[in-house]
């Protein structure tokens, strides 16, 4: 990781982008979320920093989720995501950790703890974790995950996402959030998505699609630029 | 100028995969790597629950902390020089059927802060289905009365929440000393873990 680069401060989050909570129709938030004001605290060391060199502990590289075994391809849509982690001054993260996991085409989770009965796939498992290069680039080849729905008394349905955690030079930005795709009619009905209160906040958690003369005619191309918290206390030159 | 993207529930479905064992061990900074030698190992554990006391199953705790000396290996710690190169201070636990986790570490070491003093501590994020946010808690310990005394973030619980934000002795296993925090993301106001803004 670039030291250059480490951000040392960090503003408070700007109006509307967190997410309203607790939310209507999701009774786990109603349930889990804490009650009590929150403790605002200085950024002291612990705050401020974060492993620069987890790549150690948690081994990166695996990119290929559709098609990790040559000759067994997953089924679905197959699809090349990427894009940029950057912090509130559009600077490059580099070295940060990025991990995604999604449902396969039918809209199952390769997890002991998903007990629906919709189909696994038994060449996709549907999770990755890359490091970011010296421009913050991150990229994952994988297929188009399928929507659930959510198991509640008055059920909706996820519309088709894909999950991200992303570990970064601060504990103050950690960020774990989800992806989402241009034009789908379920996004609307989302209520984890419609929980973020800024419209632009919500457009932003959406891929860009790529037209196929940028990314070929075999597979879907997306862009996702993930933006941490964060910036440097010494202003960047225009 | 760019603004920060939205947090996002981590959901249920966080893939085990994701995991491998000796991710809870932060004594260990990497698979095959020899333990850290700086420090005393502890084991920190707790169960995590939720309204009503009901335990939570499958939530992810990522902890971070100090070295034994109280440093960290990044440069906004001016000791970093003196951060020990075995030791990572990040590790990461999910809770079982009883919302229990637990991580192996060393006492982290206290270090002066521009912001004051702090006190010897371990900060833990929770993450889990329900929790839009994840919830940031800072676990104490026991027999550093007076540094909790001076410690600037302690400073700003209210002083009959203090305790609930300073771990239990929990005895030794093999010769190791216990400590537990249980964490209540929601109760009443008798209940619940202090948590911090970020
Ligand atoms: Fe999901």
């Amino acid at each position: 990781m670039n030291h250059e680069t480490v951000p040392d401060r960090f503003d408070p989050w700007p109006p509307g982008i967190q997410p309203d909570v607790p939310i209507a129709g999701y009774p786990n938030t109603w349930t889990h979320t804490p009650s009590q004001p929150l403790i605002r605290r200085p950024a002291t060391r612990t705050e401020a920093t974060f492993p620069l060199r987890l790549h150690r502990k948690l081994p990166c590289g695996e990119a290929n989720l559709a098609e990790p075994i040559p000759g067994r391809p997953a089924i679905g849509q197959l699809m090349h995501l990427a894009g940029r982690v950057l912090d509130e001054d559009g600077r490059p993260v580099r070295g940060a950790v990025v991990e995604l996991w999604q449902a396969n085409a039918s809209g199952r989770y390769f997890n002991p703890i998903d007990q629906r009965a919709a189909p696994l796939d038994p060449n996709f498992v549907g999770n990755g974790r890359v490091r970011t290069d010296e421009e913050g680039r991150y990229a994952f080849f994988t297929i188009k995950p399928g929507a659930y729905p959510v198991p509640v008394k008055e059920t909706w349905w996820r519309p088709p996402h894909v999950h991200f955690s992303v570990i970064g030079p601060s504990s103050l930005s950690r960020l774990v959030t989800q992806m989402y795709f241009a034009g789908d009619p379920l996004n609307a009905l989302d209520r984890i998505l419609q929980s973020v209160p800024d419209e632009a906040a919500r457009q932003r958690l959406i891929a860009r699609d790529l037209p196929p003369a940028e990314v070929g005619d075999q597979w879907l191309g997306f862009t996702f630029d993930i933006v941490l918290r964060g910036r440097h206390a010494t202003p960047s030159a225009p | 100028m760019s603004l920060p993207s939205s947090e996002h529930t981590i959901g249920p479905f966080f893939p085990r995969t994701l995991f491998r064992d000796g991710d809870n061990d932060l004594t260990i900074a990497a698979e095959g790597a020899a333990p850290t030698t700086k420090g005393e190992v502890i084991i920190l554990r707790g169960q995590v629950r939720r309204e009503d006391a009901v335990p939570c199953l499958n939530m992810i705790l990522e902890a971070w902390q100090a070295d034994a000396a109280g440093h960290f290996d990044h440069p906004l710690d001016p000791g970093r020089d003196r951060a020990d190169p075995d030791f990572l201070g990040w590790g990461r636990a999910w809770t079982d059927g009883e919302g229990r986790y637990e991580f192996r570490t060393v006492m982290p070491g206290g270090y002066a802060d521009p912001a004051g003093p702090r006190a010897p501590h371990i900060n833990i994020a929770v993450m889990g289905a329900g929790l839009m946010r994840r919830a940031q808690t800072t676990v104490f310990f026991p027999d550093h009365e007076s540094a909790h005394a001076v410690d600037p973030v302690m400073a700003l619980v209210p002083p009959p929440l203090r305790p609930r934000l300073v771990a239990v002795p929990g005895g030794t296993q093999d010769g190791i000393r216990v400590f537990r925090f249980d964490i209540r993301l929601r109760g009443g106001p008798d209940e619940e873990t202090p948590f911090f803004e970020d």
